[in-house]
């Protein structure tokens, strides 16, 4: 079958569809029988416990359930739910009290606003683990002063390139006659914007996408550009309309409305977009996660020709936006102790974490592992943009999702509808955000 | 009639009364604090632009799809009626989207409108209409998407419309407009002063009862675009539920939907009481 | 002259046609597009410019669609909850509707307003509060628990259709069975319920579309024991990418069964659809 070269199994086994018909079979003969459809909210037993995650947390954890089950012969139960259910799932459990799960995955950007209901694993932070986390995972799991997840992996954008394109010699010549300088994967803003007008001959080909409908990429570049932190300061002033801002709006803005560099529909690019207009081979460079680099499929156009490299560097050089994962326990938890174990188990079995589909791991230790094998090619790229000095997570603030939402994607739409006026969009921005953190 | 009764006050009359409970607390739901505000809810509501800006969006939202929906659906049903029997095997057709899930109808659309590889751009480049298919951008251009996430909810009802005209229009005798013609009355007379007086019950009906779904429109346009970009396309049932399960703020979000219901009960009501007479009286 | 204005009325037929062909071309073509689509390679799914039929044809997507996790699963809790949902709906309808139209009329007509006021009531505004009227009858999660709310979508449509269609039936023949000494309530069952069998089929089509198409309550009540299939197909789009060919096969997959039923059962439905706003 062709399709048997995607990325994970994805041949239905035997078994699973011979199940799936006898229970269908089974549901339509028993007309509805509704005693046996109600289910209780599964309270893990003494054996077990519960963990939600999203699709990415479980690959990730796969392997590090299967192990400690065999060591410890606790069952973990892996649940995943999409990005946004998660978050609506977990925030809905932690509000009400009845919780079905012991263990959560969370995003780094939810951890403030569960943080009062999260239970403390400050005795986790020891000062060996510190030392092997990016600071930056560290400082994302203290809130309050009280640390509240065990980092699970941790991620950034890199720079995608085509290989083919920059390595072929009809288009060195063409760009170093062009441009004065030769052409390779681009290290600033400047040399970014040369390749990317450089490669843009739409409609077949153009230079880079244009996110519109995210917003981590531009704070990047905010960061790059030297800023203090993104929107609010370590203090909680708003300083959205800070020069760097500005700077790192009208480059990000510019490659739309000036140079043109993207295909159609920039205001609702998102990274699922964005993605598979690369794996087209549409764009000729993308601002990605570093995760997607094994992730690119057989049967695209691109496979095998793409390069990595790390985030580019403004004024303030590298930098990207970390997007690490945690594993939190809930302070009314019905299985602490054994959740709290396997938080421990999970930090010292990490680096199986790189195994996965996913390929990534929080510590140093682990990435610096794999970084030498070819298919792990994006870790030197990723290690280099996570410690770069430029580089800092966002700000711990509960409405921060909110201001994502409500503020910063709008603005962002609003940058790439022709002539914008950068200044006045983050002014108005500002104070949207200063009514939002009070 | 009492289980029924029953039923409907546990599921439906409750729950509103703990909405409209909750609408007048501010309550944050992780720290489990609730502080009665009287009507302030209400008020920022009331003060918020999101609030008035995705009502108004749904007034139009709503009157975009119901009025393409009731032009189209008059206009096959007259075609319908026209052609007679025979056509009944286009009208099996033209009843299939009915089934699909609105969910599913949104995605296929998203698909068909996407930019870059959207199928209906590149028809009509083919045809001729559009230059390139970058020409427009359905649902990431702010000035237009608000009509773009209509279209699966009117390629979904139409139908609906169509076969309620349909229906209508066989119940018209068939004499009156043979006199009429006979008197020298043509097509265009024939329409404007037997056919839309007679179906008119039955158009408001349809519009009624389409307008309440449309104005209900959630899963439709979440999965088409989530409301953007810039929300030019967040609808009240979206703006709600944000407020209430992404930014936790239950308190606001019930004033709103308390007020969203109002409007609904009392625009459905003016028109019911018009043109509908409830119970028996349909026998 | 007849023969020309006979000539003149066949062209204007023959145009007819010709337009409610095109009509229902461009009203078939979305669903065609999506199940051709579905056979279409990953990657050719999203190629640039679109291709109408697959290159080659595969069951690539559809063997991604049924082995992600959860699928299968959620595929049964939707049968599951639409099953529960119909049967819960006509139980509650059939006595209620039967009761409007045979006992006096100004409870009945309040009851039906006050059904019909119901169905006003945006899924949004009470979704949150059923939320936590499930929790703590502990049907949080459960198929049983979204059958319910699923009710409160159908219940007020069926009672509409289900008085609508025992209206239609005399009474006169329930009169003669409590002559010869049966109860109401065996008189519904033995006499009145089998002559509205038709009614009670649409009403129970409606109901489970209702259940099967619902989105919002099983996007609130269900996460792990009960979610169905359009909240799944709704989550597909991760943070780590959107697998559009897989999409088009889960969204064929759940599609496919009801489009057929309505083929099957279109002139049933057809008369569900319009009766209510006919006859009003």
């Amino acid at each position: 079958m062709e399709g048997s070269s995607e990325s994970d199994g994805s041949k239905l086994s035997r078994g699973t569809f011979l199940k799936m018909g006898g229970a269908a079979g089974l549901a339509l003969a028993l007309p509805a029988s509704a005693g046996a459809a109600v289910r209780r909210v599964a309270k893990a037993g003494a054996g077990s416990i519960s963990v939600v995650c999203e699709a990415g947390g479980k690959a990730e954890l796969t392997k590090i359930a299967q192990l400690f089950q065999k060591q410890t012969g606790t069952t973990v139960n892996l649940v995943e739910l999409p990005y946004a259910g998660l978050y609506d799932r977990i925030n809905g459990e932690l509000s009400s009290g009845s919780l079905s799960f012991d263990v959560a995955a969370l995003d780094v950007i939810w951890m403030p606003a569960f943080a009062g209901a999260l239970h403390s694993v400050d005795q986790l932070f020891t000062p060996a683990v510190k030392a092997d986390l990016f600071p930056s995972l560290v400082s994302g799991a203290q809130i309050g002063g009280k640390y509240v997840g065990m980092p699970v992996f941790t991620n950034s954008e890199i720079l995608f390139y085509r290989k083919d394109l920059f390595g072929s010699s009809k288009e060195q010549k063409a760009f170093q006659s062009r441009y004065g300088y030769p052409l390779a994967p681009p290290k600033t803003w400047q040399q970014f914007d040369d390749v990317a007008r450089f490669f843009s001959r739409g409609p077949k080909l153009y230079g880079t996408d244009v996110k519109g409908a995210v917003e981590t990429e531009w704070l990047a570049h905010v960061l790059q550009a030297g800023s203090p932190g993104v929107v609010l300061d370590k203090s909680g002033k708003v300083i959205i309309d800070n020069p760097q801002h500005q700077a790192a709006l009208a480059f990000y803005a510019n490659l739309h409305n000036k140079y043109k560099v993207d295909p159609a529909g920039a205001p609702q690019t998102d990274w699922a977009a964005a993605q598979n207009l690369f794996q087209q081979g549409r764009t000729a460079m993308m601002r990605f996660w570093a995760h997607a680099y094994p992730l690119i499929p057989k049967n695209s156009p691109v496979y095998g020709k793409v390069g990595v490299a790390p985030m580019i560097a403004g004024k303030a050089g590298i930098a990207g936006i970390p997007g690490p994962w945690y594993l939190s326990v809930p302070e009314k938890g019905n299985n602490t102790a054994l959740a709290m174990e396997f938080l421990k188990f999970s930090y010292d079995h990490n680096a199986l974490a790189v195994q996965s589909s996913l390929g990534l791991a929080a510590r140093k230790s682990a990435f610096a592992h794999y970084q030498n094998q070819p298919k792990y090619a994006h870790f030197r790229p990723l290690l280099e943009t996570l410690s770069a000095k430029a580089t800092v997570g966002r700000p711990a603030n509960p409405k921060w999702q909110q201001i994502v939402d409500t503020v910063l994607v709008p603005m962002l739409q609003k940058s790439v509808t022709g002539k914008a006026d950068y200044a006045a969009l983050l002014k108005s921005a500002r104070s949207d955000v200063q009514r939002l953190v009070g | 009639m009492a289980p029924a009764a029953l039923f409907l006050a546990v599921f439906v009359a409750w729950p509103l009364v703990k909405l409209l409970l909750d609408s007048l607390y501010q309550i944050a739901p992780l720290a489990g604090t609730k502080r009665y505000v009287g009507f302030g809810n209400y008020r920022n509501a009331l003060s918020s632009p999101e609030f008035v800006g995705s009502a108004e969006r749904t007034a139009i939202y709503t009157g975009i799809v119901v009025s393409l929906e009731l032009t189209l659906g008059l206009a096959t049903a007259l075609l319908f009626n026209t052609l007679g029997r025979r056509s009944r095997v286009l009208r099996t057709v033209f009843l299939y989207p009915l089934m699909i899930a609105p969910i599913v109808a949104g995605l296929l659309w998203r698909f068909l409108l996407i930019d870059n590889f959207g199928i209906v751009n590149e028809l009509l480049t083919r045809v001729g209409i559009l230059h390139t298919p970058a020409a427009i951008s359905w649902l990431s251009d702010p000035n237009i998407v608000l009509f773009s996430v209509g279209l699966p909810d009117i390629w979904l009802t139409t139908s609906f419309m169509s076969l309620v005209l349909f229906a209508g229009l066989q119940n018209i005798p068939g004499e009156l407009l043979e006199a009429a013609r006979i008197d020298g009355a043509n097509a265009r007379q024939r329409f404007t002063w037997i056919v839309l007086p007679l179906l008119r019950p039955v158009i408001a009906v349809a519009v009624i009862v389409r307008g309440i779904d449309a104005a209900r429109a959630f899963d439709v346009i979440l999965i088409q675009t989530n409301g953007g970009p810039q929300q030019k396309s967040e609808t009240l049932s979206l703006l709600i539920y944000q407020t209430m399960i992404r930014y936790g703020d239950p308190g606001l979000a019930s004033a709103m939907s308390v007020m969203y219901l109002l409007a609904m009960l009392v625009t459905a009501a003016v028109a019911l009481a018009t043109i509908w007479r409830p119970g028996r009286s349909q026998a | 002259m007849t023969a020309l204005v006979f000539d003149r009325r066949r062209a204007t037929r023959t145009l007819l046609w010709l337009l409610l062909g095109a009509v229902v071309v461009l009203y078939a073509f979305p669903f065609v597009y999506l199940v051709l689509t579905s056979f279409k390679l990953p990657t050719d799914v999203i190629s640039v410019p679109p291709m109408f039929l697959p290159k080659t044809w595969t069951l690539a997507n559809f063997h991604a669609a049924l082995s992600a996790p959860g699928v299968p699963a959620a595929l049964l809790h939707s049968l599951e909850a639409a099953s529960i949902s119909t049967v819960l709906s006509l139980l509650l309808a059939v006595p209620a509707a039967y009761g409007v139209t045979r006992y006096g009329t100004v409870p009945g007509q309040v009851f039906i307003m006050g059904a019909l006021v119901a169905r006003m009531v945006p899924p949004v505004a009470i979704g949150v509060p059923l939320v936590g009227i499930m929790n703590s009858v502990g049907l949080n999660d459960s198929s049983l628990g979204l059958a319910i709310a699923h009710t409160t979508i159908s219940l007020p449509l069926s009672i509409w259709l289900m008085a609508s269609y025992l209206d239609a039936v005399p009474v006169e023949l329930d009169e003669a069975a409590r002559v010869d000494g049966a109860s109401r309530i065996g008189a519904l069952w033995r006499v009145v319920m089998p002559v509205a069998a038709g009614g009670i089929a649409v009403t129970a089509i409606f109901a489970f579309l209702a259940s099967w198409n619902e989105f919002l309550f099983a996007l609130l009540l269900t996460s792990i024991h009960a979610q169905t299939m359009p909240v799944v197909i709704a989550n597909f789009q991760t943070q780590y990418g959107l697998q559009w060919g897989t999409m088009t096969a889960l969204a064929t997959i759940y599609s496919v069964p009801v489009v057929l039923l309505s083929l099957f059962l279109q002139r049933r439905i057809v008369a569900g659809l319009t009766l209510g706003a006919v006859k009003g």
